[in-house]
């Protein structure tokens, strides 16, 4: 998670206004659902590896690790779609062609909607699709918590972490029954300090003028039509070159 | 005599649970001046600091803002949080939005300002804490001291008449102490009242102009800086050892002048003159 929040927050196209890579993304994915997977979506996997590797500078490396979990359990998922249960002459199992079929589309499917959505993780912080939200009409008390979640989800790991690690100092984790209780006591602990800190933090935003609302400035960054122009050409032309391909194939 | 800006008359205050806090505290903070609360660590310093923008209530006695007892209602509130800012000691209490630029914009948008009176003050306090370079950075990829400085940065936009830091330089290193020292004797310089607690009596020496001995709840003494500390009696009954600078200015001199030097460099040089003069073996 600190991975793909750092690449969101370093990589070449930070500092595009948000909707000129939510767009495209989004624009790629609508492609992924609805037109044929089987030449479309290999076409979306690389296009939107590309842009993210040579346009914003994402490590490849950070591709894989983003994209692998995912796609590991997709493929692992995969062979079971393709069997077909058959129960006429006793119970036997065997692949039909429309199952596999149906498993190739999904997986490729799914694999191009996972590569939209890296395109954003990876290019996009949470600050700023939030306030794309925000003007999208979500409710502002709902994207308060959302920013304040994200905020303290990384204070709550560091804590979490420097707790383990003081436990296993003291060898807390040296046997499985010893590190059971050491958790035990470790999420007690976290939970109480997570009451204390709570208390704190609102001392300090009532210090500030807090009066149940977070209002923050928005980041100005002004929208390049010809960017997100550009953008939406290349999506465009993507489902072209896939929708011709399908065509061609058949 | 300058003008008292804030006061404290009396204050009792007790813990949920019975634990006395603060026990008949006063305390008079002047405009214009430096003044450290000076006092162990555990000693109730926090808490006496809730006390002076409102966050705490004291079950007796009364905070009084230019001469006149304070209000608690949400709208004396306000104000009195517009004219007191406070900065925590742990940075990660105040600092709640994903970026350095949005966390700062919260108190001055607080206040109704105009977006672009808020992004003037914005850019404004990130320059006095010389961390402009850092307005578009995550809050969470941010170091201690960087934390610390967004933590100041974020109150001092609202533009307060009195800044209020609890133990500002707990947890800096030598060098995060001398800038942070240095962004604060700007904004010193520029008009604002501070008071900061501490349990280092190096820094309270090096940079107060008035002192608070605080102890088990209290205020043994309040005076100018050097006087408070001369006070050999009252520090002891503090439980503090006179800062080390002055002891050796006070060993070299014997004297009790009035301004002796407070700066390291200076406190070197006048030793290194006297031991031209004088050999070490005498």
């Amino acid at each position: 998670m600190r991975a793909i929040d750092r690449h969101a927050w370093t990589n070449r196209w930070r500092d595009w206004h948000p909707a000129e890579k939510l767009l495209p993304a989004f624009g790629l994915l609508l492609m992924a659902l609805l037109l044929p997977p089987l030449t479309t979506a290999p076409l979306i996997v690389v296009v939107a590896g590309s842009a993210l590797v040579w346009g914003a500078g994402v490590p490849a490396r950070a591709l894989l690790v983003f994209v692998a979990p995912p796609a590991a359990f997709l493929l692992l998922g995969a062979p079971f779609l393709a069997l077909s249960l058959d129960l006429s002459a006793g119970p036997t199992l065997r692949f039909s062609p429309g199952g596999v079929a149906l498993a190739l589309s999904s997986t490729l499917r799914a694999l191009a909607a996972l590569s939209c959505l890296a395109l954003v993780a990876l290019t996009t912080p949470v600050a700023d699709w939030a306030s794309l939200l925000r003007r999208a009409g979500v409710p502002a008390g709902i994207i308060e918590l959302l920013l304040l979640m994200y905020r303290l989800v990384f204070s709550f790991a560091e804590r979490a972490l420097t707790g383990q690690r003081a436990q296993a100092a003291r060898l807390g984790y040296s046997r499985f029954g010893r590190g059971l209780r050491s958790f035990g006591l470790l999420a007690g602990n976290l939970f109480q300090r997570g009451l204390t800190k709570a208390r704190a933090l609102e001392i300090g935003l009532t210090a500030r003028g807090y009066r149940g609302e977070l209002p923050v400035l928005r980041a100005a960054r002004p929208l390049c039509r010809s960017r997100l122009a550009t953008a939406m050409l290349g999506v465009g032309l993507t489902g072209l070159a896939g929708g011709w391909l399908g065509r061609a194939l058949s | 005599m300058s003008v008292s800006l804030l006061a404290a008359r009396g204050l009792d205050y007790r813990y949920p649970g019975g634990i006395t806090a603060l026990r008949d505290l006063h305390l008079t903070v002047r405009q214009g001046r430096k003044l450290a609360i000076l006092g162990a660590n555990g000693s109730g310093k926090t808490t006496l600091l809730l006390h002076l923008n409102g966050t705490l209530r004291p079950a007796r006695g009364e905070i009084r803002l230019d001469d006149h007892p304070a209000a608690y209602d949400r709208r004396s509130l306000d104000r009195w949080r517009c004219r007191v800012g406070l900065v925590l000691q742990e940075p990660d209490d105040q600092i709640f939005a994903a970026t350095v630029e949005q966390d700062v914009s919260f108190g001055p948008l607080n206040l109704g300002l105009s977006e672009r009176e808020v992004r003037e003050r914005v850019a404004s306090a990130l320059r006095a804490l010389h961390i402009a370079d850092l307005a578009a950075r995550a809050t969470h990829s941010l170091s201690f001291g960087q934390k610390k400085r967004v933590a100041i940065a974020g109150v001092l936009a609202m533009r307060p008449e009195l800044l209020v830091l609890d133990e500002p330089t707990a947890g800096l290193d030598g060098q995060g102490v001398a800038h942070l020292l240095e962004a604060l004797q700007h904004l010193h310089e520029a008009g604002a009242t501070l008071v900061f607690s501490t349990h280092d009596v190096e820094l309270a020496y090096a940079w107060a102009d008035d002192i608070a001995l605080f102890h088990e709840g209290t205020v043994l003494g309040q005076g100018e800086a050097l006087a408070v500390l001369r006070d050999r009696e009252m520090m002891r009954k503090a439980r503090l050892a006179p800062p080390l600078l002055l002891e050796v200015v006070e060993a070299l001199d014997g004297a009790r002048g009035d301004s002796p030097p407070r700066a390291r460099a200076e406190v070197l040089d006048l030793l290194r003159k006297r031991l031209k003069g004088a050999p070490l073996a005498s």
